[in-house]
C-alpha cells in the first residue's frame, strides 16, 4: 500500500477515484455525511430551460500548488485534486450509497472464482482532444505505466498482491479481461484508477522520460483525459483555470450534455484565514468551514446569500501515538529510543492511562466549539457499514488513569511531582505536532496540560510539517507526536497504516515479522479481509481489528470535527453526502439564471 | 559669572538634553513600568501562566462590581456560566448569585519568584471557584493579563540579553579590525559581510532548524537568544571598525603605543571608550529587532513553546478573525509589542541626539 502525505493530515492510499475523492474533500473543503436536509430546495425548478443551465463558474480555492499533473506520479494532495477533475476511472463510488458503480466501464463480469473479472467499456467515449477512448489506454495504463519498473508509481504497490501483479488483456476495443492471482476484495473500488490516454504518453514511456512529462511546466493543452473538465490555464501560485471537457460522455437524467458549468476556477490563497476572508468578500463560493468559524458565518448566511451544510464526522483521525520501535541506527547502532523509554510506551497500562486522560469533552468545546464527536474506533463512523461502536470507549478520568499509572509501577519516588518508573526514569519526553495547523496545535495543548496532571513532564515542540514526517518515516527518532490521517470506506486500503510491514505504521514501521501478538493478528486480519468477497464476512473480521485497535492502543484516538461547508446560493443540483461532499457531482451542478 | 555656570561633565550634558526630550522621558517611564511588572510577574499576576480552566474559554474581561443595591462596597466580581448559543458561539451569562470579592495578597498559585524567593500571595486576586479575568482569557481559560507579564519576562529579556552577546562580539571584532587593519581587516570584513548578505529571517529560520528538537524550554529560549545576536552583531562590527580606523591615528593612540602598552589595552581602554556615544544609542535602537525577531519565531510556532508565555506565541492565537471578532482581547500582545518597540526607538532617538558630537556642537552653535 503506498502513502500519500498532505499537510494537513497523512493519507492513505492515492490510488481510485474514491480516494482522489477523499484527498480531494480534506485539502478543498467538502466532505461527507449523510444525505442533507436541504436537498428538496435545491433541485431544479421545472420552467428551467436547457440552454440556460451551460455557462457560468465555480469558484474554489486551495492552499498549496500542485507538484505535477502527471497522475500516476502525484503524491500530493495538493496535485490529485487538479488530476481528480481531468482523469476517470472504470468505476465509481456512489456518493450516496458508497456502493461502486460503472463509470467508464458500462458493465462488467466476473469469473465464479472470484478471479477473472472482464470489463465492458462505454462506447463512444472520447478523450478532451477528440481522440476515442478504447481498451488500448486501460490496457497501456496498467501494463505500460503502473507495472513499469522504471515508474515509481504508488499505484503499483497496491495492484501488486504478494509480489503478483495483475494479468490485464485487451479482449477487444471495448473489452479489458483481468486476471487476479488471488481474491482481492477492493478490487472493484480500486479500479476507480484513473486512465490515461495511450496516444499522448506513448512515446514518452518510450523514451523513458515519463517520469518527467505532465510536469507543471506543461502546456495544459497537452493534458489529456477523459474527465469532465480540462485544465486550460496554471498560473503558479495565483490560479488553476479548468472548462468544460466538451467530449464529456456523460448525459443528466434528461439527456442533457454533461458538465453545465463552464469553468472552474482554483485560487491558490496562503491560508485557511485567507480562505474565509475571499469567501466573505464574495470572490470565492465555496469556504471549508471550521467549528471555530461556524458562530461567525451562520448568523451571515441570509445577509450574505450562501448556505452551512453540516455533513457529519470528518473522515480522518487525529490520534496522539508513543514511538514502539525496537531497532537501532543501522550503521552508528544507537538505538532509536532509549531502553527506559521504550518499556514505557510499549507497556499497554502506560498508553490506557493516557487514553483516560484525554479531555475529549472539552477537546470539542474548545477546538470546535462543540461542533464535534469523540473518537474510539480507529474505522471512523464516516466510513459507514465497516464502522463499529462495539471498542472499548476510554472515558476522560484522570483518578483512573493515575490508578493504573501508580498499580504498574509508575510513581512518584522523589516527590518532585512528577512520575518515576521502577528504576528511577523521570516520565520526561517529548510530544511533537507539525506547526501550522491550529486545531491540531490546540488539541497537542490540550493533550500536554493532560498529561501533566497526570504527573508526566512534557516538552512540546511544533515542528515543521516535512522534519515531522521525515522523523516518522526515516530517521525513526521521536517520542511521542499528535497527528491526523485520512480514512475512506475500504478498510483495506489503511493497510499501510495497520500492516506491521507498513511504512506509515508509524509507531513501528517497516517490521520483517510482526513485533507483537496482536500486531500478528491484525495482520492475519487484513489479509482475510482482503480474500473474503461477502460483505458481511469481511464487517467481522475489520471489527475484531477495531476491537483490537481499541485494546491495544497504538494510536489514542482524540476527537473528529463536524465537516461543514459554506456554499452561496448560487448553484442547483447541490446534492451534499457524507461520504462525496458538496463538489461529488460537479458536472450535474449549474449556476442560477439571476446568478450569472 | 554665578554658580550655574559651572563646568558640567559630558554626561551632565547629555542627560540634561535628554530631559528636554518629553517624548524620550516618556519612554522611559513606559519601559520603566514594563520592567517593574514583569519582574515582579509572580507576585503582580492573579495567576501562573499555566493556570487554565477549561471551563472559561474566551472568557472576556471581569467587570469588577463597587456597587450592591447603589451601596458602595468593597468590589467584587460576579461568577459566570458558559453557554453555547444556536450558532455555537460562546455566552457568558453573569450568575449575580455568585460573588467574589477582590483579595489583595490573595494565596494562590504557588511561585519561585526569579526561580529562588517561594511564594503564594498574588497582589490581586478572587477565591475559588471565582475566577478574575483583568484582560480576559485565552482558548483554555488562561489569564491573559498574567501571561502577558510573564510572556513580557521573555520577550523584554531577550533584548537585552541578545543586545549584550551580539554587541559584545560586534565591538571586539570591529575593534580589532580597525585597530589591525590590513589583512585581519580583510578577514573579518569579509566574514562579517558574509552573515549581513543573507536575509535576517532566512537566517533565523535557518539556524532555527539547526536547534535540536529535543531541547526543554529554557535551553530553546537561551538557543533564541544565541541565534537572534548571531544575526545582530555584524552591522556594529564594521561601523565600530569604520569609527576604530580614524581612531587609531589619534595622537593619544600614538602616545599609549609609545609607551608600550599590548594592544589589547590599547584597544579596550583606548579606542573602544571613543565609540560608546555611538554604541549606547545603537543598542537602544537594535533591541526591538529582538523583540521582534522572538515574536515572529513564535509567531510561527517555532519559539517559545506552549505553555510557556511569550508575546510573539501569544500572538499567534490571534491570528485568525474569527478568534480577533469574538475575542479581541487576544492582540493585546501585539500591542504591547508595539508599545515596546516604540518606546525604545524613542528613546534611541533622543540618545543619539544627545550624545553625537556633531549635532551637538550644532545646537549649541
Amino acid at each position: 500500500m503506498c502513502v500519500m502525505i498532505a499537510r494537513s493530515q497523512l493519507n492513505w492510499s492515492p490510488l481510485s477515484r474514491w480516494i482522489r475523492n477523499v484527498l480531494f474533500r480534506q485539502r478543498v473543503f467538502f466532505s461527507l455525511i449523510s444525505f442533507c436536509l436541504f436537498l428538496p430546495s435545491l433541485l431544479p425548478s421545472a420552467e428551467e430551460t436547457i440552454p440556460q443551465k451551460y455557462g457560468g463558474q465555480l469558484v474554489i480555492s486551495t492552499v498549496s500548488d500542485p507538484k505535477t499533473f502527471n497522475d500516476i506520479m502525484a503524491k500530493e494532495t495538493s496535485s490529485t485534486i487538479v488530476t481528480s477533475h481531468i482523469f476517470d476511472g472504470l468505476t465509481t463510488t456512489n456518493a450516496f450509497t458508497t456502493k461502486v458503480e460503472p463509470h467508464l466501464a458500462k458493465s462488467w463480469q466476473v469469473s465464479s472464482d472470484g478471479l477473472v473479472w472482464t470489463f465492458f467499456l462505454r462506447e463512444g467515449v472520447r478523450w478532451n482532444d477528440g481522440a476515442p477512448f478504447s481498451a488500448d489506454d486501460v490496457v497501456f495504463t496498467f501494463n505500460d505505466l503502473i507495472y513499469n519498473p522504471r515508474i515509481p508509481s504508488s499505484a503499483k504497490d497496491v495492484f501488486t498482491i504478494d509480489g503478483q501483479p495483475f494479468k490485464v488483456e485487451k479482449v477487444d476495443d471495448l473489452t479489458v479481461r483481468f486476471t487476479l492471482p488471488v481474491k482481492f476484495a477492493p478490487f472493484l473500488r480500486g479500479m476507480g484508477q484513473a486512465i490515461l490516454p495511450k496516444h499522448k504518453l506513448k512515446k514518452a514511456v518510450e523514451d523513458e522520460a515519463f517520469n518527467f512529462t505532465w510536469g507543471i511546466d506543461t502546456d495544459p493543452q497537452e493534458i489529456v483525459g477523459t474527465g469532465p473538465y480540462k485544465l486550460v490555464r496554471y498560473d503558479p501560485g495565483q490560479r488553476l483555470i479548468f472548462e468544460r471537457n466538451p467530449y464529456y460522455w456523460k448525459l443528466s437524467p434528461e439527456g442533457e450534455q454533461l458538465p453545465y458549468l463552464g469553468r472552474v476556477v482554483y485560487l491558490i490563497v496562503p491560508s485557511a484565514d485567507v480562505q474565509l476572508l475571499k469567501f466573505l468578500e464574495g470572490t470565492i463560493d465555496i469556504y471549508n468551514v471550521r467549528g471555530s468559524d461556524f458562530p461567525y458565518l451562520k448568523p451571515l448566511e441570509k445577509e450574505r446569500n450562501f448556505t452551512v451544510y453540516d455533513l457529519g464526522p470528518d473522515m480522518g483521525s487525529q490520534f496522539i501515538f508513543f514511538n514502539q520501535n525496537n531497532g537501532a541506527h543501522p550503521e552508528t547502532g544507537k538505538a532509536y529510543l532509549p531502553a527506559h523509554k521504550l518499556a514505557w510506551f510499549t507497556d499497554l497500562n502506560f498508553r490506557r492511562a493516557v487514553a483516560h486522560a484525554i479531555d475529549r469533552k472539552k477537546i470539542i468545546e474548545i477546538v470546535n466549539n462543540g461542533l464535534g464527536y469523540p473518537q474510539y474506533s480507529s474505522i471512523g463512523p464516516g466510513a459507514g457499514f465497516f464502522h463499529t461502536e462495539e471498542v472499548v470507549q476510554y472515558d476522560f478520568d484522570l483518578k483512573t488513569a493515575k490508578k493504573i499509572l501508580a498499580d504498574a509501577g509508575y510513581q512518584d519516588r522523589n516527590q518532585d511531582g512528577i512520575l518515576e518508573d521502577q528504576e528511577g526514569h523521570r516520565l520526561e519526553f517529548n510530544l511533537y505536532t507539525n506547526a501550522g495547523n491550529t486545531e491540531r496545535l490546540d488539541i497537542a495543548a490540550i493533550i500536554r496540560q493532560d498529561l501533566e496532571n497526570l504527573g508526566m513532564k512534557i516538552n512540546f515542540q511544533s515542528l515543521e510539517f516535512n522534519t515531522l514526517v521525515s522523523k516518522l518515516t526515516s530517521t525513526f527518532e521521536w517520542d511521542a507526536v499528535v497527528l491526523g490521517l485520512t480514512g475512506g470506506i475500504e478498510p483495506h486500503f489503511g493497510q499501510n497504516v495497520w500492516h506491521s510491514s507498513g511504512g506509515l505504521h508509524m509507531w513501528h514501521p517497516n517490521q520483517e515479522t510482526p513485533a507483537t501478538d496482536w500486531e500478528k493478528r491484525i495482520d492475519e486480519l487484513f489479509s482475510l479481509g482482503v480474500q473474503e468477497l461477502s460483505e458481511d464476512k469481511r464487517k467481522v473480521f475489520y471489527d475484531e481489528f477495531q476491537m483490537i485497535v481499541s485494546q491495544k492502543l497504538p494510536l489514542i484516538y482524540t476527537v473528529l470535527s463536524a465537516q461543514m461547508t459554506a456554499v452561496r446560493n448560487k448553484f442547483v443540483n447541490l446534492k451534499p453526502t457524507n461520504y462525496g461532499g458538496v463538489l461529488h457531482n460537479l458536472e450535474e451542478i449549474y449556476m442560477k439564471k439571476e446568478a450569472r | 559669572m554665578s554658580a550655574d555656570k559651572k563646568h558640567l561633565s559630558e554626561f551632565q550634558i547629555a542627560l540634561r538634553n535628554f530631559k528636554k526630550n518629553r517624548l524620550a522621558c516618556l519612554g522611559v517611564v513606559i519601559l520603566g513600568l514594563l520592567y517593574v511588572a514583569v519582574i515582579f510577574a509572580e507576585f503582580l499576576s492573579p495567576y501562573s501562566y499555566k493556570n487554565e480552566n477549561r471551563n472559561y474559554s474566551y472568557c472576556p474581561p471581569t467587570v469588577i462590581q463597587f456597587f450592591d443595591e447603589n451601596r458602595l462596597v468593597w468590589p467584587y466580581v460576579y461568577g459566570r456560566q458558559l453557554e453555547f448559543n444556536a450558532y455555537h458561539g460562546r455566552i457568558y451569562t453573569i450568575d449575580k448569585t455568585q460573588k467574589y470579592p477582590l483579595r489583595f495578597f490573595a494565596p494562590g498559585d504557588t511561585y519561585q519568584w526569579l526561580g529562588f524567593l517561594p511564594g503564594r500571595r498574588h497582589l490581586i486576586g478572587v477565591s475559588e471557584p471565582g475566577r478574575f479575568y483583568l484582560l480576559g482569557a485565552d482558548s483554555r481559560g488562561r489569564d491573559v493579563f498574567s501571561r502577558l507579564l510573564y510572556g513580557g519576562r521573555i520577550s523584554l529579556s531577550i533584548g537585552l540579553i541578545g543586545v549584550c552577546i551580539s554587541f559584545t562580539i560586534g565591538l571586539i571584532v570591529g575593534g580589532v579590525a580597525g585597530y589591525y587593519g590590513g589583512r585581519v581587516d580583510d578577514i573579518l570584513m569579509r566574514i562579517c559581510e558574509m552573515f549581513m548578505m543573507v536575509p535576517g529571517f532566512y537566517l533565523l529560520l535557518a539556524l532555527r532548524s539547526a536547534v535540536p528538537d529535543n531541547f526543554n524550554s529554557v535551553q530553546v529560549y537561551f538557543a533564541i537568544v544565541v541565534i537572534l545576536s548571531f544575526i545582530g552583531w555584524a552591522g556594529l562590527a564594521r561601523i565600530i571598525r569604520g569609527m576604530c580606523l580614524s581612531l587609531r591615528e589619534r595622537e593619544y593612540v600614538l602616545a599609549a603605543r609609545t609607551f608600550g602598552l599590548s594592544d589589547r589595552k590599547i584597544i579596550t581602554g583606548h579606542i573602544l571608550p571613543h565609540t560608546v556615544s555611538y554604541s549606547i544609542f545603537a543598542v537602544m535602537l537594535s533591541i526591538p529587532g529582538y523583540i521582534l525577531g522572538e515574536s515572529a519565531l513564535s509567531l510561527i510556532g517555532l519559539g517559545i513553546q506552549d505553555p510557556f508565555a511569550s508575546w510573539g506565541n501569544m500572538l499567534s492565537d490571534a491570528m485568525s478573525i474569527v478568534r480577533i471578532k469574538f475575542a479581541p482581547w487576544i492582540l493585546l500582545p501585539g500591542f504591547f509589542i508595539f508599545v515596546t518597540v516604540i518606546c525604545f526607538n524613542v528613546i534611541g532617538d533622543a540618545l543619539r541626539d544627545c550624545l553625537d558630537p556633531l549635532l551637538k556642537s550644532e545646537v549649541k552653535g
